[in-house]
């Protein structure tokens, strides 16, 4: 298993930290894809392509099987979700799977892209849950910290903080039909 | 909002999503278990069931349905995964149709002339053909919840495989109260069957296994 595999394997037992590594780790290749197939459309716009690559890894996690190479099955899900962003956004691409491996990692840049997208939807979700989402994520509020600002206890965040992704994921999805 | 704050909420969000296997078995069985029930109770198993497993082109059904019913549902369990190849799979179904279409020329060939007619007619052709396509419902339902639980990349395809997987074992079930042991009855209405109900699969995949 190579490092991504244990980051993930890890990740997928519950560790926390295993998986912010390995988001870490994939994001700036997973923008290095993005941006070699949209460089038309801009980073911004690439930025909030990656943002959904991210999420939709994430709600998909549970299908990686520890037994397999990581590449193919990140790569598999990029493909599909990158196509389909750029579709939505009036782009069609085609994306060969042999790119991957030679784009060039990319990091976000000294000054960070702002995806305004994301932001959006999450302005979509039910109050409480849209607050919880930027607390944790804007904020650097841990699980603990929420439930104590939102008065919920840690089970009902992390019920809520995964629910809300489904939907975020579902909002997605019926923005693009 | 920036990727990096994007990473931190996903990272806290620990809630394991239910493995595919965890909803495609017992959703399965159960289908499987309704759809004998509902043969035994509506129309009831064929009398001679346990003497008809000792005559080779009536076990055939079974082994035909079965084989298709497993290698559809294989071909889904690989299809959910997002990097799965579809090529051995499908390969691998042309063995049991290759099977199906030589049986049926064998038996035009060795039914008399006069006979033929009645074996490929059959006395219950019509009940095959509404028969398996309502008992496939369940099956089907089960494996394409299942497949939502998944990430195929070609939500078609899965939907074939989930189609072909539930029909086959459908009409395997089915094949328990069917007295029609001519392979031209049974690879022709049996057949007609499971594709009709494989391509319905095939459309609802395409819209319900997108994510």
């Amino acid at each position: 298993m190579d490092d991504w595999g244990t980051l993930l394997a890890a990740a997928n037992s519950g560790d926390g930290r295993a998986y912010t590594a390995f988001l870490r780790t994939i994001t700036p290749v997973l923008r290095g894809v993005v941006r070699a197939k949209g460089a038309t459309l801009g980073e911004a716009v690439c930025e909030e392509v990656l943002q959904e690559v991210l999420l939709a890894v994430h709600l998909k996690r549970h299908t990686w099987q520890s037994d397999a190479p990581v590449r193919p099955w990140l790569y598999a899900i990029a493909r599909y979700k990158v196509v389909d962003a750029f579709r939505s956004r009036g782009a069609r691409i085609e994306v060969p799977i042999e790119d991957f491996s030679e784009v060039l990692p990319a990091d976000a840049g000294p000054d960070p892209t702002e995806a305004t997208d994301m932001a959006r939807m999450i302005g979509l979700l039910d109050d409480r849950a849209g607050r919880l989402v930027r607390m944790i994520g804007l904020e650097g509020a841990s699980v603990a910290e929420a439930g104590l600002a939102l008065k919920m206890t840690e089970g009902a965040v992390r019920v809520a903080l995964h629910r809300a992704f489904k939907t975020l994921a579902a909002l997605r999805e019926r923005h693009l039909e | 909002m920036k990727t990096d704050s994007l990473i931190a909420a996903l990272a806290a969000d620990t809630t394991p999503e239910r493995p595919m296997g965890r909803v495609l078995w017992p959703a399965l069985v159960l289908a499987l278990a309704v759809a004998v029930l509902v043969v035994r109770g509506s129309l009831g198993f064929r009398a001679d069931l346990a003497a008809s497993l000792a005559e080779p082109l009536s076990v055939v059904r079974f082994v035909l349905t079965g084989a298709l019913g497993a290698l559809g549902l294989r071909l889904a369990l690989v299809m959910a995964r997002p990097e799965g190849r579809a090529l051995s799979g499908l390969l691998s179904l042309a063995l049991p149709v290759a099977v199906a279409l030589g049986l049926w020329v064998w038996a035009y060939g060795t039914t008399p002339p006069e006979g033929r007619q009645m074996a490929l007619v059959g006395k219950t052709m019509v009940t095959c053909l509404v028969m398996i396509p309502l008992l496939s419902v369940l099956p089907v339902a089960a494996i394409v919840l299942a497949l939502r639980q998944g990430a195929t990349t070609t939500p078609a395809l899965a939907g074939f495989a989930a189609g072909l997987g539930g029909s086959g074992l459908a009409a395997m079930v089915y094949a328990m109260h069917c007295t029609e042991d001519s392979p031209m009855f049974y690879v022709t209405w049996y057949g007609l069957a499971i594709a009709g109900v494989t391509l319905v699969a095939t459309l609802i995949g395409a819209r319900l296994l997108r994510w």
